[in-house]
């Protein structure tokens, strides 16, 4: 299997996508790195396939979107031959057979998910080697492994599409707080029959979760105070 | 079958890659590539894009050229910095430029940046990293103002302010803490210099001399040498060497007009006439 | 992501040397020596400072230049400092420059498996009272000559040098020889012009220059006159004279 070359653009991701009753949720954070350079703060995984249909990449970005482009086209295509948009499940496996063709030549975690007229909502989930699998939820990238008892823990069936936005949102702040190659901000686009929303959630206002007890002592500038007694960490 | 020796196919010849693998596994390193060492930035401003770049070639820690041209031209509202490799980006820019100026030419329309762009990274994409060519593509089309980062391996970026080559960090730094959306045309092309001297005064694969490029939608305004902060010092003694210096063990002095009599044989009378029946 | 996939054999070590860059140059007059030195200092692309000296006075009559790993440098001018002391103290009078030569090769070749990465170039004063440059390997291989440059940009110094020192490749005018030894004026030109030219083509090279000049006893210094950028570091009521002169370079 490929490895990334020395200098490539490494999409070190969380990605992210949940099927719910009327749609799905995709999402994912913003970082693209060159070693230990982040070359992009604010990027966009989220990529447009179609009209209801979007990827998100992981994995090189140059070979993510050379396929995510060819996946486009091919689209494009379809919809123009036969008047109606592609399946889902047909751009699914358009991405798996480049994939799966590619392998010894690709570095590519794709996760494909959108909304047809025959299936509804539908997530699949491409990993590194080109395999293809229909899951409701699907995480993906480096960040992901942190992140995958939080999701077999709290996810549930017959979602309504704010709580799966909600869990989308605090997936993948999890997972870019304990991935040093995932950050920046988290996009996530709702995709249902009616359209794509896109929804975008500033780095300083991600969900907060325990962050450990403060080490050194917050200061209140009012009072002139330590707000918390500073608590060592133990070293045994 | 044609021969080789005349007829060229297009594209690149890799007829000598045996011969070369050959000599780097017996142990022979390949010649050094000149590399753009390069600070290289793009911003955007209210009317249009700000292209900068440094002016130092280097071959390794040696200064190869003191005042090369890193922006390349693309199309009137295009333009592209190259780093890396100084004969990918020179060779890949003039080549997109070539083709779309017959794109332009078939389609009957004025080019658009991501027309290149897209070009640019389908080629880089093709040759796996192996053409070094990190880019900063900038302009001006009719759906507005473009700037993109276009890494070897043939993945893009769209950003408002971009850096490439071996200042970029240097340069980035300069862009993260000043720049701001919808600045004037003067103020972005002051952060832009700022940000490439950045590069220049710290980075060592740059130096010289700073060139922008003004890019609007009615205007393309190339500034080579915009500023010159590095000026060679004035030598100390002149070098000059007395008519004579140099030692000669012969002297040869030899007329290159060749002389040449041509005697006038007049046929012989009566002789042989060629049989033309 | 990648790094899970890692299996072809990889070879890792550790490596404790560095190489910081510049340039040092030394030049032996009748009755005086010019060391000389850029102050930038480098890791990779990067510069760490730009002002790091790489010529330190060692006696009044000695300057030692050290180029290379500035941290191996630095330690080792801090030794033969020390081992300079130490013969002050048992001797009650300054080392010659013949035996601080051989101070150093001893120095240098007691670490023959893990040497100071540095070249050294010591200039001065011998005890006879002639100007005198002594340049080193790594590990003390040494030798007395008239000029000597090393570091980074040696291989564009010492050619020139070899050309307005030696006079290598030069034909004298017809009935005249070329000149052992060159005025100072002369030589401090040379040195200039020397760090300059290394600057405009080689990128470890710039930021500022330092040139000492050690003066022999009853040198009358000529060529220093007017000199700008020039301090004299010798107090007065010594034999031999030492200044140095601060210029900048240019810094990109």
């Amino acid at each position: 299997m490929q490895q990334l070359k020395s200098g490539e653009v490494n999409l070190g991701t969380s990605i992210m996508a949940v099927q719910f009753n009327g749609g799905v949720v995709i999402g994912a954070d913003s970082r693209t790195t060159t070693g230990s350079y982040i070359a992009n703060r604010v990027t966009d995984k989220l990529t447009h396939i179609h009209d209801r249909i979007y990827c998100c990449r992981s994995g090189s970005a140059a070979d993510t979107q050379a396929v995510a482009d060819i996946v486009h086209y091919y689209c494009q295509m379809f919809s123009q031959q036969f008047g109606e948009p592609p399946s889902i499940k047909a751009a699914a496996e358009l991405f798996q057979k480049l994939c799966y063709d590619n392998k010894d030549q690709l570095l590519a975690g794709i996760i494909v998910a959108g909304w047809d007229k025959d299936v509804g909502p539908s997530v699949y989930n491409i990993p590194v080697g080109g395999g293809l699998f229909r899951q409701p939820w699907a995480i993906g990238g480096s960040g992901s492994t942190y992140v995958y008892g939080y999701c077999d823990a709290t996810y549930r069936e017959n979602w309504g599409r704010d709580e799966t936005v909600d869990f989308v949102k605090n997936t993948l702040s999890l997972a870019m707080s304990r991935d040093g190659s995932s950050g920046g901000v988290i996009r996530m686009c709702v995709i249902t029959e009616g359209g794509v929303e896109r929804m975008f959630i500033p780095g300083n206002e991600l969900p907060k979760f325990w962050e450990g007890k403060e080490v050194l002592a917050g200061f209140d500038n009012l009072t002139k105070k330590a707000v918390v007694e500073p608590e060592p960490m133990a070293v045994e | 079958m044609a021969n080789a020796s005349f007829y060229q196919s297009a594209g690149f010849d890799f007829s000598n890659d045996v011969r070369n693998q050959f000599l780097q596994d017996k142990g022979l390193p390949l010649p050094k590539a000149t590399s753009t060492g390069t600070t290289i930035v793009g911003c955007l401003f209210k009317d249009g894009i700000v292209l900068g770049a440094d002016t130092r070639a280097t071959e390794g820690d040696i200064v190869a050229d003191k005042n090369c041209e890193k922006i390349h031209y693309i199309t009137d509202n295009i333009r592209c910095c190259g780093a890396g490799t100084a004969a990918d980006t020179e060779f890949t820019t003039a080549l997109i430029s070539s083709n779309m100026e017959l794109h332009a030419l078939s389609t009957g329309r004025k080019p658009r940046v991501v027309t290149a762009m897209t070009m640019l990274k389908q080629m880089l994409f093709r040759y796996q990293g192996h053409i070094g060519a990190a880019l900063v593509l900038g302009g001006v089309d009719s759906t507005g103002a473009h700037l993109f980062t276009i890494h070897p391996h043939g993945s893009t970026d769209k950003l408002p302010y971009v850096t490439m080559g071996s200042g970029s960090l240097a340069a980035m730094a300069v862009f993260e803490s000043e720049w701001r959306p919808n600045m004037e045309k003067n103020d972005a092309l002051r952060l832009v210099t700022a940000a490439i001297s950045a590069g220049i005064f710290n980075d060592l694969g740059s130096g010289s001399n700073v060139d922008a490029c003004v890019i609007t939608a009615t205007h393309t305004e190339m500034l080579r040498n915009f500023v010159k902060p590095n000026e060679r010092a004035v030598k100390e003694r002149n070098y000059k060497f007395r008519r004579g210096t140099t030692a000669w063990k012969m002297e040869n002095i030899r007329s290159l007009v060749v002389d040449e009599t041509v005697t006038l044989i007049a046929p012989p009378v009566g002789g042989d006439a060629m049989d033309t029946t | 992501m990648p790094g899970e996939m890692a299996h072809h054999p990889q070879q890792r070590q550790f490596n404790p040397y560095s190489e910081n860059g510049g340039t040092i140059l030394a030049i032996a007059g009748r009755d005086f020596a010019v060391i000389a030195g850029d102050t930038r200092q480098t890791e990779g692309y990067s510069i760490q400072t730009r002002y790091a000296p790489k010529v330190f006075t060692l006696t009044d009559k000695a300057v030692l230049a050290v180029n290379g790993f500035a941290a191996d440098g630095n330690m080792f001018v801090k030794k033969v400092k020390q081992r300079l002391e130490w013969y002050r103290h048992a001797h009650a009078k300054d080392m010659p420059l013949r035996a601080i030569a051989r101070l150093i090769q001893t120095m240098l070749y007691a670490q023959r498996f893990f040497p100071y990465y540095v070249y050294n170039i010591l200039g001065g004063i011998e005890d006879d009272g002639t100007g005198a440059v002594y340049s080193f390997d790594p590990v003390g291989s040494y030798e007395r000559e008239a000029c000597r440059a090393a570091g980074a940009a040696s291989s564009l110094v010492q050619p020139f040098l070899d050309n307005q020192i030696y006079f290598k490749n030069q034909k004298a005018a017809p009935g005249s020889a070329h000149p052992t030894h060159l005025p100072l004026s002369t030589v401090i030109a040379l040195v200039t012009d020397s760090f300059t030219s290394a600057t405009e083509r080689h990128i470890e090279v710039g930021d500022g220059l330092e040139m000492y000049i050690v003066l022999a006893s009853g040198s009358s210094g000529q060529g220093l006159e007017g000199v700008k950028g020039l301090r004299e570091l010798s107090t007065k009521g010594e034999a031999e004279r030492v200044f140095v002169i601060r210029r900048d370079l240019k810094k990109d």
